[in-house]
């Protein structure tokens, strides 16, 4: 037997069902008529030849069917036969059928896009060559309690010099000014770009090579106006001419050589979502300010040796550090530890991202639940039309496989829908997150996780199907036609469905009850944060970044003009006070250059030096973001560079190192100079959090030569800072045609922005507990609404034997609060179980917080009264009358 | 099952499909042809019914033996035609020499006379 020409005929047959069942009735028609016509020439009657034909014609549709199992595809054809009808059954029950499908994309949707932002960001390894090698290097100082910030110059260079362990360690800017403005390149107007500061080892590091050019050598890190760009900035800008490399880009008024461009695709790890629209080399030329022995501000990753662990390294860097303690006496303390750079991009973000994958795989559990009691139900409902199709002649086998297709269409529906659920979810998920979680914008769909979600959803779609179709295949169907069908009311196996359904309505209550919780752990956090006193007022400030280009503003220009745009915002109508930072104010640490009093009691001693958050400020920054002056005053016009160097201290510094004594006028170090203490303002908190840190603020006028500081503009409105957003602009635009008003925002977003992750998380687990609500309400109505049925009869006695209405719904309604209060058991169980999970996501709140666990059953037993009382007042409703006839 | 208890045909199984492919190798045929042929050259013993031979057609075309197309009968009707392949001719040599080991096997059985020495 050939089996090409086996599988070419089944094909052709499955193909050609329609024709070949034509071709059959013509080849039987015409055997018949020969067989008559041959009977006719033996001179047989023609009475007879008609009893005859009459006879054979009985046989033909035996023999079409022997013929249709001989073609081998009759399974096909029956399997195609019974999609269509399972189509037609599932289209007359509208309601199961969206409730099904809706449900089960749900679940698969959910899931394949949490657990594909789980991949993209904790599993995916990172996208260079041998990423394992990869480590962050941190600075530790034991004495200032800094466990883990940004290096300096002078330790890079020592490290990169001194440490064997290393094939390469790159130095990187991520933490000073970042954007850049490109004009007058080709007619276009200004724009501003991401640039990253690097060392030349940068790309060595990552094992990424340039796509065309050279990257930058020893030369450029001294006198460096070499440029790197992406490749996407390539394109816009120059539309991939590979003649744009050696001519000049001008960003912030400099000239810049471009010199290389990356490869399309590629994103930096550290900076998050990894956009990066150039390179251009760190400033490593010694001697320089910033190159000093305590200016913090180096981001160090490194590539291992081959065979060099972790460990190892480390041992070496230590020793290193003694070295350099004896060469800088005054930073022994200072230190640096190793961390593998995969822990440490995905950080933190991992504990938001776990509890994604709980409350996902929660809702996965949920939904195959509710698949699985919607098909039991439904099934059970069937049990009439199963037997009768069995009485009909249906075989066993042949029912079970209709309802396995049926079970079939329905999770095929539910998987298409679950994957436009999944792609949808994404993009919320990349929108919601992609600022505030690393690696999250590389989100794509994974089919290995897709695969997974619909494997699972439909494997619990058809073995619940199958359920009921074993039972009808079993059931005896003069017995069930004769009763009131369904479940037979004296039938054990319907007794034991209905314990199934309720355990598993149990498991659902319980289960929403842990993300009821969860969710509102999460929302008591964010409202404490929000109610925190941070020390400024954020309300209607508008702040926007300005940056002044080097080229035409020397430090004598960037002083006077940041002073002159201040006066020049406060003049517009509606706007209070206006001014500019180093760094807002609650979004992170930023100048830890620490502070030491030189007079008052504590001078000469060792309690005199204490860190600080050091700031530079310009205008009037103090009234723009309301913090109060509460003893000297605030910076004026007479704070110039010729004047002696001022600094206003925040209050908790002066109690700290001037204790006992008037802080004003008093003399203290900081920020390399030393200075004339002149205001005490009130504290504020260094992130979004309350963290308390001490705080000394300088004016931008004296510090101006300091380096190029890009302050964050601060403009305080009466109303609201949409309405001043364009005289704003317009105050910009006329101090300098090309000054550009960069992210635009209010001061409240701009501190929300570092609560992203929390906000991320809330936002996810609330639309995954309101899920998890909705659908443990619906497997709760739908077993009490079943069981109502079922009870009918039972019900219809009890009202004919006099029960009132008000007992029998009272009965339904204790029956389905007596599953929330076992499910909420379970479920408080799981959230306490669950709390260690939740424990760094909330702010001031604890994780078994009485009052929310409260809450959380409160809102349970609400939804799940509701579920409860439709089927409770039907079941009221029965009327004796026709459900006992 | 291609039987006429009556006449005390009884036909083995797969028989069928070797008559059918003899009687091809004559010269292609349609279906009722086939029966036809068969029961005049059984002497009326095997009477073939449409039950048994079309399913047997089908699969015989599965196994690629034998081949159809749709033509025109002398007395131009139109008939569905089968036509012996080359697998199927050698199919029919196959089972016609497994067919005369085994009546040769048989018939020496029954006109046996003596107990075989054993070797």
């Amino acid at each position: 037997m050939s089996l090409f020409s086996d599988v070419v005929e089944r094909l052709r047959a499955l193909a050609f069902r329609r024709q070949d069942e034509r071709d059959l009735d013509n080849e039987l028609r015409f055997h018949l008529e020969m067989e008559a016509e041959e009977m006719r020439r033996k001179g047989i009657a023609p009475q007879e030849i008609r009893r005859r034909t009459v006879l054979a014609l009985g046989g033909v549709d035996r023999t079409k069917e022997e013929v249709r199992d001989a073609t081998g595809v009759r399974w096909l054809s029956d399997a195609w036969d019974d999609a269509r009808f399972a189509l037609r059954v599932l289209r007359q029950r509208p309601t199961f059928t969206v409730t099904a499908v809706l449900t089960l994309a749900l679940g698969i949707g959910g899931t394949t896009a949490v657990f594909s932002a789980v991949d993209a960001v904790l599993i995916k390894p990172l996208p260079y060559g041998q990423p394992g090698r990869l480590v962050r290097l941190y600075y530790v100082d034991t004495r200032r309690k800094i466990d883990g910030s940004f290096v300096t110059p002078v330790h890079y260079l020592a490290y990169r010099d001194g440490l064997k362990s290393f094939e390469s360690l790159a130095a990187l800017n991520t933490y000073g000014e970042s954007g850049g403005d490109i004009t007058g390149d080709e007619g276009r107007g200004a724009r501003r770009i991401h640039v990253l500061y690097v060392s030349r080892d940068y790309f060595d590091v990552l094992r990424s090579p340039l796509a065309a050019g050279r990257p930058f050598d020893a030369q450029d890190e001294v006198s460096g106006r070499a440029i790197v760009l992406s490749d996407a900035l390539w394109r816009d800008r120059f539309h991939r001419d590979a003649s744009a490399m050696g001519r000049t880009l001008t960003m912030n008024g400099v000239p810049y050589v471009i010199t290389g461009v990356m490869q399309p695709g590629f994103t930096d790890p550290v900076v998050i979502g990894g956009a990066v629209d150039a390179w251009i080399p760190i400033d490593l030329a010694p001697g320089r300010i910033p190159s000093n022995v305590d200016n913090h501000y180096m981001t160090v990753i490194g590539r291992l040796r081959p065979g060099v662990t972790i460990t190892a390294a480390q041992a070496e860097l230590d020793a290193l550090g003694v070295r350099l303690s004896a060469e800088y006496p005054h930073t022994k303390t200072v230190g640096a530890v190793l961390k593998p750079l995969k822990e440490d991009v995905v950080g933190e973000s991992s504990r938001a991202l776990q509890l994604m994958l709980a409350a996902a795989f929660a809702v996965l559990l949920l939904v195959c639940v509710n698949v699985a009691n919607l098909l039991l139900v439904r099934g059970s409902e069937r049990g009439r039309e199963f037997a009768l199709r069995g009485a009909l002649g249906a075989g066993e086998t042949r029912i079970v496989r209709q309802l396995l297709m049926e079970s079939l269409v329905l999770a095929l529906a539910g998987d298409v829908a679950g994957l436009v659920v999944a792609q949808l979810a994404m993009r919320g998920i990349v929108a919601l997150g992609g600022g505030s979680i690393p690696r999250l914008t590389a989100l794509s769909l994974d089919p290995r996780i897709l695969g997974f979600s619909i494997l699972i959803s439909s494997v619990c779609a058809i073995a619940c199907g199958l359920v009921p179709a074993m039972r009808a295949g079993r059931s005896d169907p003069n017995e069930t036609l004769r009763g009131g069908g369904g479940e037979s009311r004296s039938s054990t196996d319907g007794r034991s469905h209905a314990r199934l359904r309720s355990l598993l309505v149990v498991a659902q209550v319980a289960l929403a009850f842990v993300l009821v919780a969860g969710a509102g752990l999460l929302i008591a956090s964010v409202r404490r944060l929000r109610e925190l006193d941070l020390g400024i007022r954020a309300e209607n400030v508008l702040t926007f970044e300005l940056h002044l280009p080097e080229a035409r503003y020397d430090s004598t220009a960037r002083a006077r003009t940041y002073e002159e745009v201040a006066h020049r915002l406060e003049a517009i109508p509606g706007v209070s006070a206006a001014g500019g930072v180093s760094k807002l104010p609650a979004t992170g640490q930023y100048n830890i250059w620490g502070a030491e009093a030189l007079s008052g009691p504590l001078a000469g001693t060792k309690s005199a030096d204490v860190p600080a958050e050091n700031r530079v400020v310009s205008g009037d920054y103090f009234k723009a973001v309301g913090i109060q002056i509460v003893s000297g005053r605030a910076f004026n016009a007479g704070d110039v560079p010729s004047a002696p160097r001022r600094v206003i201290v925040s209050q908790s510094l002066a109690k700290r190192i001037y204790p006992g004594v008037d802080p004003i006028g008093q003399t203290i170090s900081a920020g390399d100079a030393t200075c004339l203490i002149v205001g005490v303002a009130n504290d504020v908190s260094v992130d979004a959090e309350g963290r308390a840190e001490d705080f000394v603020y300088h004016p931008h006028a004296q510090f101006a030569g300091d380096r190029n500081w890009a302050l964050a503009q601060v403009v305080a409105a009466t109303t609201s800072p949409e309405a001043i957003e364009a005289d704003v602009r317009r105050v910009v635009t006329a101090t300098d045609p090309e000054l550009v008003m960069h992210h635009p925002m209010s001061l409240a977003e701009a501190i929300g922005r570092g609560e992203g992750q929390r906000t991320f998380t809330l936002r996810l687990l609330a639309s995954f507990a309101a899920m998890s609500l909705g659908l443990a309400a619906l497997g709760l109505f739908g077993v009490l609404s079943y069981g109502v049925k079922l009870r009918s009869r039972e019900i219809a006695i009890r009202v004919a034997l006099g029960a009132e209405a008000r007992a029998i719904r009272r009965m339904v309604l204790r029956q389905g609060m007596s599953m929330t209060g076992i499910g909420m058991v379970i479920g408080l169980v799981g959230a306490l179980a669950a709390s260690r999970l939740m424990a760094s996501l909330l702010f001031r709140v604890s994780p078994v917080d009485p009052r929310i666990l409260a809450s959380a059953a409160c809102c349970l037993f609400v939804v799940g009264g509701l579920a409860a009382y439709l089927p409770a007042s039907r079941a009221s409703s029965v009327d004796p009358r026709t459900a006992l006839q | 099952m291609t039987v006429d208890e009556d006449r005390g045909g009884e036909l083995v199984q797969g028989t069928l499909e070797m008559l059918v492919l003899k009687t091809l190798a004559l010269e292609p045929m349609h279906g009722w042809g086939i029966a036809h042929r068969i029961e005049a050259m059984s002497g009326r013993v095997f009477l073939v019914t449409q039950g048994s031979l079309y399913p047997a057609l089908v699969r015989m075309k599965r196994r690629g033996w034998i081949s159809s197309s749709w033509q025109t009968t002398a007395n131009n009707r139109r008939a569905r035609y089968y036509a012996l392949t080359a697998a199927g001719e050698r199919q029919l040599s196959e089972q016609r020499a497994a067919w005369q080991r085994a009546t040769s096997a048989v018939s020496a059985i029954l006109g046996a006379r003596t107990v075989p020495v054993n070797a």
